[in-house]
């Protein structure tokens, strides 16, 4: 009864504050309309209607807002209108959406809004200041081959920024995944991937998204400065004001950080049509491409990792030399030495330059340590009286020019002297052998791939089926000695009795070192483990402790691989095999593998196969 | 305009749970060489949901941004050298005499941009006045700079702030 008696009051209410009477068609045109689509973040349903992404009631004025455009377009036209309530002007609908205020004001030629001081806003709004954009996107990491899938944010620069090279004071606008509390890791990757977690925006100094990029997870970062202008810019802006707080849903592979960037260069410039093509997955290197075939870049910077910094600053040093860091950086009395004192001037500039970068990038990620701090400043000490010349790096390949992420493939080989055909699939991404303009050599990440094959009877079996694949070959040097990892599970066939290739369902992973051997080839060497369910095993699950090395060449005609591997299982099978691939890139988005292998069973004769096959990268 | 600039980002100061530093316990620093510190975080799986750990920030409307302090422009210079990671970062350009973060104090600093490079060589000559040692603070850093600028006849107009 008292609710009721609520809504009387306020449909009483409601007309004392004259919003204008705008006609239905008009409301349901302005409804239709692209911006305010994009700034309700509404998507068409699957059996028509509407649905926001906006994951949050606070955002909606309407109850339904979140379903009807038009019932929020109603809404909002309404509430600007409200009167203002003196000292709480900032949480008047007009300074809490100034996006959609603006907007109505203009289609509607609204001239008796009341006045609001939107103190807070605009304060924020003049400090940001915001004059021109930066997509940034930090690349991949080879040691951790997750990260391929790589981030996008956006940068909002001062009109200043250019002239003065201050981007170090620009802000970020960032999408991510809001995590409270102490979930443990994997409930965390897991929430992540499913959706478990909100996403919201937030705006940070870009600053400190560099130092999480490049120092903490040493990635390398891209920045596509757009052409958008300031109106342009601005606008955005203002309409992220709007999503302060608000919750949308997170979901790893499609509702992610990039297709949130997406959405907001929409809403910059309306007449951009960038998310359709991103309805099932967004893999922010894809979204980067399209950014820049919508014509949006303007310019391309680099910024190396810092790594990167640290290897590029010890490659010109020999042997000897590289010693040298190692010492001075363990020991600055060293800088006294007569040996070291002996040297050029110049060389130990380099040194003591490289020692600073190792012993900063040893303190990373670590609690601040007084005697690394003591060290780090010994040696700074050093390099400001002996500075060495500034770095120059070469920009590497960029990666939105890589192979597409998603890959069909077709091949036709034969088994022992049987022939057959393959047909494969692969949703993302690399694997070692791929085209590998734009990627890091020796990491690969495989998501979900499926390969039928079809012998020449027409018999049709699953060949594989692989969940993850994931390999990173990080080589080892003087300076460095990461570790080598991979880890694989699915299904897939292997030698059985009498010859036949069982299906059977595993999961493997190994560790070890890669070592540099030429400029272009890296050797690897792991220990692995592997644990398989297979029907010609009394065990329910075998467990089997192997070994698996192998070389990886950058030839001018692909990558080449051959490896090795062998599986040494409890129950006395031992399974080895030995595989040769070479990959002819025949364009960027595709490309033709030649592979060899020989497999070897305690249960049978060893079986040898090899295959011919197109790949075809095709989003 | 340089003290516009400094309360800016000096309100921009972000909240991150991790961070800890003088000036409060919330007040941003990084994993640093100079005084302040960070603990380890879970990066690791960060990357597959990018995700802000902690509170969710918006710039300068998270109204309190961690630093300890009633009013941002008694900071002075200090607000944007006290950002996670600009003492390292700033250490390292002036003890090389050139680079980014070097080149932002000069212009947080207001100095035009015909006397930047001057800046940037005076400071490195004395780098060793103004990073006196391994555990300095934001405030003597800057204090030294201002010192520093004060004995330059170029430089000197710049060394009036607060």
């Amino acid at each position: 009864m008292l609710k009721r008696l609520a809504w009387l009051v306020l449909c009483v209410c409601a007309p004392l504050y004259a919003s204008p009477h705008v006609d239905n068609d008009r409301l349901q045109q302005l409804a239709n309309s692209r911006f305010w689509i994009s700034i309700g973040h509404y998507e068409a349903g699957k059996l028509g209607g509407w649905r926001s992404y906006v994951d949050d009631p606070k955002f909606f004025l309407a109850q339904n807002g979140a379903h009807d455009p038009k019932a929020e377009l109603a809404a909002t036209l309404e509430a600007i209108y409200r009167p203002v309530t003196q000292g709480q002007e900032n949480a008047h609908p007009q300074c809490v959406y100034p996006s959609r205020t603006r907007f109505l004001r203009d289609e509607l030629k609204l001239t008796d809004l009341p006045a609001v001081d939107c103190k807070e806003f605009n304060k924020w709004f003049s400090d940001v200041a915001p004059d021109s954009t930066v997509l940034i996107f930090p690349a991949a990491y080879l040691n951790s081959p997750s990260s391929m899938f790589g981030h996008t944010l956006l940068r909002i620069d001062q009109a200043d920024v250019q002239a003065n090279k201050t981007a170090l004071l620009s802000y970020a606008i960032n999408f991510g995944a809001y995590i409270e509390g102490s979930d443990n890791s994997i409930l965390y990757a897991w929430k992540g991937l499913a959706g478990g977690y909100p996403g919201l925006f937030a705006l940070v100094p870009y600053q400190e998204k560099l130092s999480e990029y490049r120092s903490l997870e040493n990635r390398d970062l891209w920045e596509y400065r757009l052409n958008l202008t300031p109106e342009e810019t601005r606008r955005m802006v203002e309409h992220v004001w709007e999503l302060k707080q608000i919750r949308f849903g997170y979901f790893f592979f499609d509702e992610n950080c990039s297709y949130r960037l997406l959405e907001l260069l929409q809403v910059a410039r309306p007449s951009l049509d960038l998310t359709p093509q991103f309805r099932l997955t967004a893999i922010p290197t894809d979204t980067v491409r399209a950014v820049k075939e919508a014509g949006l870049v303007e310019k391309i910077d680099y910024r190396p990792s810092r790594e990167r910094e640290l290897l590029s600053r010890a490659e010109p040093l020999n042997h000897d030399e590289q010693q040298w860091v190692l010492k001075v950086s363990a020991d600055q009395k060293q800088m006294q030495s007569a040996d070291y004192i002996a040297l050029p001037k110049e060389r130990r500039a380099l040194i003591q330059d490289a020692a600073y970068r190792l012993e900063r990038y040893r303190a990373n990620g670590q609690e601040r340590d007084p005697t690394s701090a003591q060290r780090s400043y010994e040696l700074l000490r050093a390099i400001s009286t002996n500075p060495p010349p500034a770095l120059e790096i070469e920009r590497p390949g960029l990666p939105e020019d890589g192979h597409e992420s998603r890959t069909w493939q077709l091949g036709a080989g034969t088994r022992d002297d049987k022939a057959f055909a393959e047909y494969g699939l692969r949703m993302a991404y690399h694997d070692l052998n791929d085209n590998a303009y734009g990627f890091p050599l020796g990491a690969q990440i495989e998501i979900l791939q499926l390969k039928l094959r079809q012998y020449e009877d027409n018999r049709w079996q699953v060949q594989r089926l692989d969940l993850a694949t994931i390999r990173s070959l990080t080589p080892r040097n003087e300076l460095l000695q990461p570790w080598s990892w991979q880890v694989a599970g699915g299904l897939e066939r292997v030698l059985g009795k009498h010859g036949d290739e069982n299906l059977v369902s595993h999961v493997n992973g190994g560790a070890g070192g890669t070592w540099k051997l030429g400029d272009d080839v890296l050797g690897f060497a792991m220990g692995t483990v592997r644990i398989e369910h297979n029907n010609d095993f009394s065990a329910l699950v075998s467990p089997a402790a192997g070994f698996n090395t192998g070389v990886l060449w950058r030839n001018p005609l692909g990558n080449f691989s051959l490896e090795t591997k062998g599986d040494y299982f409890t129950n006395g099978e031992v399974r080895r095999n030995i595989s040769l691939n070479q990959q002819w890139e025949l364009s960027r988005n595709l490309g033709l593998r030649l592979s060899a292998q020989r497999d070897f069973s305690q249960l049978t004769s060893p079986v040898n196969e090899v295959m011919l096959e197109l790949k075809w990268y095709h989003y | 305009m340089k003290r516009i600039l400094l309360g800016t980002l000096f309100a921009a100061v972000s909240i991150n749970a991790m961070a800890q530093a003088p000036g409060g316990p919330d007040c941003g620093w990084g994993n640093m060489l100079f005084e302040g510190q960070r603990g380890t975080p879970a990066h690791f799986l960060a990357s597959t949901t990018n995700g802000t750990s902690g509170n969710a920030t918006f710039g300068m409307t998270s109204g309190t941004n961690g630093c300890s302090t009633n009013s941002a422009l008694t900071y002075g210079g200090k607000s944007w050298i006290a950002m996670n990671g600009m003492m390292d970062e700033l250490s390292k350009d002036m003890a090389m005499g050139q680079g980014e973060a070097l080149t932002t104090y000069a212009v947080v600093l207001g100095v035009a941009p015909e006397d930047r490079a001057h800046f940037a060589a005076v400071t490195h000559e004395h780098y060793q006045q103004i990073f006196t040692k391994a555990d300095a603070t934001a405030e003597d850093v800057h204090t030294n700079t201002i010192d520093i600028l004060k004995n330059d006849p170029t430089l000197a107009k710049y060394a009036t702030q607060a």
